[in-house]
């Protein structure tokens, strides 16, 4: 399994663990070392895969994501390097539900869901993806980045804070045990992944123009007393209250996600076509009534 | 510092576990085999007990969903046969030796914090039915596990 690398604090942690409270596992990240200096010079290569502007159905996604972990796992075990991958896309609607995600988040019965609900591999609870989400998976090898799960689940938080700060002027922040990018009471970006052999899958999704109606089925990562809120939802709220229209909120969001992904994790992106014709056959996105 | 790292390494011995100076503090148990992923293994004769290791507990934080094999399952060494999940994020566990699952511990399903309060004992993982004793000398002695874990962190 991989775990999450930190110094251990104590000694007396390690003899009396069995007498440890939350408090000290409830590890606030106020300020996060981002990147390693050596890569500056020579970033390495990350393909990715952009369909932001497709609606992927999530049947056709996941197993996508697991087989280029798998061919990623396979070049590991023969010693081989691997380049490191992001697939960028938005979903029809579904829910999704974590490893251990309980069934006591859904407001509706599982036979009558009002949409597909899938339980995945992931960490975390139910969510939605819809319209107007931007759904970011990083399928990278975290033994060429830092081996430790904390610091990747507040590296890609650390994307959606800089995003929603360069691009929208929205300051956004993490809140202590919740993983997860918060405006206020409002989550903006969920976050849920797995990783196998160091390299991780599933990832992070940023509400830009997402109908939020449907997460008043669900309870959004068994968090029961904050809300979910969207980038177009927050720029509404100001005094101002412009807004761009949903294509233009879309392509910002997107152009900004990749700009601050690439520099987070210090990756050169180099945009592939799909081979799968299957992905490839995802409807095209057509600004949808919600 | 220095006193009570004294006092730990006293502690330490007369529990049978191996300390280092140099900052890791993990407790490694010296009867175990431990994998490079951060599973222990217990073996006794024909059968085996897995579970992750303090380290790995450690690391991960709060443990709150743990992923059980079914009975009768085979596993492979250093491939993964469940999974653990922390805040968010959902680790694979792989098999440190190869066999046959004969018990899984049903405890965690209620009670996944057992990995982190007694990751050794009471938040054992799975015992299996070794298919090949000869695996366990592809594994790490406490020594070389403990040796292994500071290099790791230093490399951070």
């Amino acid at each position: 399994m991989e775990t999450l690398l930190h110094p251990v604090e104590t000694l007396l942690s390690g003899l009396h663990h069995h007498h440890r409270t939350n408090a000290k596992r409830r590890r606030v990240f106020r300020s996060v070392k981002v990147l390693n200096s050596r890569n500056h010079e020579n970033p390495r290569k990350c393909q990715c895969f952009d369909l932001y502007d497709q609606l992927v159905p999530y049947k056709k996604a996941w197993p996508w994501q697991k087989s280029i972990v798998e061919e990623k796992k396979a070049l590991i075990d023969t010693n081989q390097d691997c380049a490191d991958t992001v697939i960028l896309l938005q979903h029809s609607p579904v829910y999704t539900m974590g490893t251990g995600s309980s069934e006591d988040y859904l407001n509706f019965d599982l036979k009558n869901a009002p949409f597909d609900v899938y339980r995945t591999e992931r960490g975390g609870e139910v969510t939605y993806h819809g319209p107007g989400q931007l759904v970011m998976y990083p399928i990278i090898n975290l033994r060429n980045h830092e081996m430790d799960l904390h610091w990747y689940l507040r590296m890609l938080e650390e994307i959606v804070i800089r995003v929603l700060s360069s691009s929208f002027s929205i300051k956004a922040s993490r809140l202590d045990g919740l993983t997860g990018v918060w405006v206020g009471n409002q989550k903006v970006a969920a976050i849920g992944i797995r990783v196998s052999k160091w390299i991780t899958y599933h990832g992070l999704a940023l509400n830009v123009t997402t109908d939020l109606t449907p997460f008043n089925w669900i309870v959004p990562c068994g968090i029961r007393d904050r809300q979910v809120g969207s980038i177009k939802s927050l720029l509404k709220d100001r005094e101002d209250g412009k807004v761009d229209d949903d294509l233009r909120l879309i392509d910002i969001a997107h152009e900004s996600l990749l700009k601050e992904f690439s520099e987070v994790f210090q990756l050169q992106i180099e945009k592939q076509t799909v081979s799968d014709p299957n992905i490839l056959k995802a409807k095209p996105f057509k600004r949808l009534e919600c | 510092m220095a006193s009570s790292l004294l006092w730990a390494s006293r502690v330490a011995s007369r529990l049978r576990i191996s300390v280092s100076q140099r900052g890791f503090s993990s407790v490694v148990l010296k009867d175990l085999k431990y994998a490079d992923s951060h599973e222990w293994v217990k073996i006794d004769g024909n059968k085996a007990t897995f579970g992750i290791t303090d380290h790995a507990q450690d690391h991960l934080g709060d443990v709150v969903y743990v992923e059980l094999p079914d009975l009768g399952r085979p596993v492979s060494q250093g491939e993964s046969f469940g999974a653990v999940e922390s805040v968010k994020a959902t680790s694979d566990i792989n098999s440190p030796v190869s066999g046959t699952v004969v018990e899984v511990n049903e405890k965690l399903t209620e009670s996944p914090g057992l990995v982190n309060t007694s990751p050794y004992e009471e938040g054992w993982i799975i015992k299996v039915e070794l298919s090949d004793a000869g695996e366990a000398k592809n594994l790490m002695d406490s020594d070389k596990y403990s040796k292994f874990c500071e290099e790791e962190d230093v490399k951070h």
